[in-house]
């Protein structure tokens, strides 16, 4: 099947050259269309194919201070590390957060379209649109494009008129409010370790340490995560960032180095 | 997903002054799942001579256990040490062996030969050897090894520079592999001695 | 979904696995202890194919028990464990057994240990370790609180932690646990953690 563009072809004939020159050129261009029975099936596989960014780790939860938010940075395809330093934090307005795991593009084009569109909910109701409110927006957005294969996985996290807001979204037309949420491949250590030290009245400087924490823990499992666990806050006056830790040194701050022997059972058994 | 990278690693040999270096992550994982971090890779056959065994773990497992069994033997019968080139033929004959349901790992042999002379060699699973005068490298991070040791690898180091110069490579390669990583394991091989370093590196 | 974890303290080892016998969506038993006293002071914690899983431990600890009854001694953890996973890796390339074991023991000389095996037959010495989808979510908390100078009372807090976290979190959570021990004074069942009771039989 090929698909003739002719009709987009200028029609204006050129000008005093040979017809030699032009002999290669003059046949209306065409492309191959793929030869498939569903072509929209083909864009969803070719948008599968080119998903760069799929492990990671993301999390969030409201305590009595507000919600604090933490993510790792790294980026894979396959077991290749394409970056190490990916901002999965993404800043939706001074007062919203959106964080990122899925697909990468997917992610980023959307949440700076959020950000548009809360922008002139503000700007046609002079009051801040709500977390609820914009963690639908997307959520609509996202059913709207349901089985056409995005892949987004996103916490929205904010504070508006009622206080802390945390919503969780996904590319397959889910939404929904917690106070303790955590996605993508290094979720269940993360959880692991959430669920484990949560409490509602903990300090920022707690909460803060507890998102960190959980991050290292998933990063050190999950090959898919790694990079640097930054943490974010947000509290009535907007959000902040707290820290930026490199995992790396994060690991000898809570495991310091005790020289030890190396010897190993297996060489020994195996060796005698 | 390929079986060579169902549990992750990296592996490195590299030729000095009558020296060599054989160096490996620590990383057990079962898919991108970290099981331990002080796992073994490079066995000593003997102390100048010492094998790599990247790939499937438990193949690397059974497949060392053989090549012990193979290289007492040898000794008992010769009552000498096996040469490093002997002993690549012996894991290549093994190898071929199972060339209908192959060891699913890749070796890298490392050893010091006649008048000190430095051997290092690797081999695909079903035991075509591939010999080098300078660097081999295997397991999943192999393309970024590549990279760093061809840049990096200067001929004739001293063992120290020779230490320096394997650590950097694999350290900075297995940042670039989410399946190996998670600390490394250095062997500094010289006619006289045998040095074992671990190295710190990023556990994630 | 099958949930199998275990970690080394100071004296002692202690492991746990649910007690979930599932067949497709039908739970057929929810007290299948799945955790066998291998011998006085051995643990053999195993999951995977029913059929295997019963017929390899079983295996496994006859043939502990035969070499005791030879040769008057008994095996080592260590021996154990390799003769576990020799047997696996002999049968993997013939018909496999489906079973991830974690072994548990306790010797005079080295203490308390504890080795992960995988069907594939991959060995490793750990310190902590879980099979299945409740690795997923014990793996993080253990490695959270684990020391090596933790005492009985916060092991066993530890692992009622991870109990919670894989019923809280896993989709299909087994309803009971088992948790056995192994220390100086030998293996033995340490405490049931049970939401579902199943009618008593006198005789079962």
């Amino acid at each position: 099947m090929k698909l003739n563009t002719s009709g987009l072809e200028s029609t204006a004939p050129f000008f005093g050259l040979s017809n030699e020159l032009l002999d290669g050129f003059s046949a209306a261009p065409f492309f191959e269309v793929p030869n498939t029975t569903n072509f929209d099936g083909f864009q969803k596989e070719a948008i599968q194919m080119v998903k760069p960014a799929k492990g990671t780790t993301t999390l969030a939860f409201i305590f009595k201070e507000g919600v604090m938010v933490a993510a790792d940075s790294r980026a894979s395809m396959g077991g290749y590390i394409s970056s190490q330093s990916v901002k999965k934090i993404i800043e939706i307005n001074p007062y919203m957060l959106g964080t990122m795991a899925g697909g990468a593009a997917d992610c980023q084009f959307w949440h700076r379209n959020l950000g548009i569109k809360c922008r002139l909910h503000e700007l046609a109701n002079k009051r801040r649109i709500s977390v609820t409110g914009a963690s639908k927006l997307l959520a609509n957005i996202l059913y709207s494009y349901r089985g056409m294969g995005l892949s987004v996985g996103t916490m929205i996290a904010g504070w508006d008129e009622t206080g802390p807001g945390l919503y969780y979204v996904d590319s397959e037309g889910g939404r929904l409010k917690g106070t303790r949420f955590s996605v993508g491949s290094g979720s269940p250590y993360a959880y692991g370790v959430l669920d484990n030290g949560y409490r509602y009245d903990m300090s920022i400087e707690e909460a803060a340490e507890l998102a960190r924490r959980s991050i290292y823990h998933a990063t050190f499992r999950d090959g898919a995560s790694g990079g640097v666990a930054s943490v974010y806050y947000v509290g009535p006056d907007g959000w902040k960032k707290l820290s930026g830790d490199d995992v790396g040194e994060l690991h000898y701050k809570y495991y310091p180095v005790t020289p030890s022997t190396v010897e190993q059972e297996m060489v020994e058994v195996a060796g005698a | 997903m390929s079986i060579f990278e169902y549990n992750g690693s990296a592996l490195i040999a590299m030729v000095g002054k009558n020296c060599f270096a054989i160096a490996s992550d620590r990383r057990l994982g079962v898919q991108l799942q970290t099981i331990a971090t002080d796992f073994q890779r490079i066995y000593k056959i003997h102390d100048r001579l010492f094998v790599g065994l990247s790939g499937l773990a438990t193949d690397a497992q059974t497949l060392y256990q053989r090549l012990v069994f193979r290289h007492k033997l040898y000794q008992l019968r010769e009552e000498r040490d096996m040469k490093p080139d002997t002993f690549a033929n012996l894991v290549s004959a093994i190898l071929y062996e199972k060339r209908f349901g192959p060891y699913l790992t890749q070796p890298v042999i490392a050893g010091l030969g006649d008048e000190d002379k430095p051997f290092i060699c690797t081999m695909d699973s079903i035991g075509a050897k591939e010999l080098a005068k300078d660097f081999v490298v295997a397991g999943t991070a192999s393309e970024s090894l590549y990279g760093a040791c061809e840049s990096m690898f200067k001929p004739d180091m001293e063992s120290e520079e020779l230490f320096e110069t394997v650590s950097q490579a694999l350290l900075s390669s297995v940042d670039r592999d989410c399946l190996s990583g998670w600390g490394g394991h250095v062997y500094i091989v010289t006619p006289t001695e045998i040095t074992e370093r671990i190295l710190k590196g990023r556990m994630d | 979904m099958e949930c199998v974890f275990g970690l080394v303290g100071e004296g002692y080892a202690i492991v746990a696995a649910d007690t979930s016998a599932v067949h497709s969506i039908l739970v057929h038993k929810s007290n299948e202890d799945k955790i066998m006293v291998l011998d006085s002071h051995k643990l053999i914690a195993a999951s995977g194919e029913p059929g295997d899983r019963v017929q390899f431990t079983e295996y496994i600890q006859k043939n502990v028990a035969l070499y005791h009854f030879r040769n008057g001694i008994p095996l080592t953890t260590a021996a154990a464990a390799n003769f576990t996973r020799g047997e696996l890796a002999t049968a993997l390339r013939k018909n496999p057994y489906f079973v991830n074991i974690l072994l548990a023991g306790y010797d005079k000389e080295t203490g308390p240990s504890l080795y992960y095996i995988d069907y594939i037959a991959t060995l490793h010495k750990v310190d902590k370790g879980a099979f299945g989808y409740g690795s997923y979510f014990s793996l993080a908390t253990m490695d959270r609180h684990y020391h090596s100078r933790m005492s009985v009372e916060e092991a066993i807090e530890l692992v009622d932690q991870c109990i919670t976290e894989i019923r809280s979190r896993l989709v299909v959570a087994p309803p009971n646990f088992v948790i056995k021990i192994v220390d100086k004074d030998g293996a033995r069942e340490y405490a049931w953690r049970e939401t579902v009771k199943e009618a008593a039989v006198a005789s079962a």
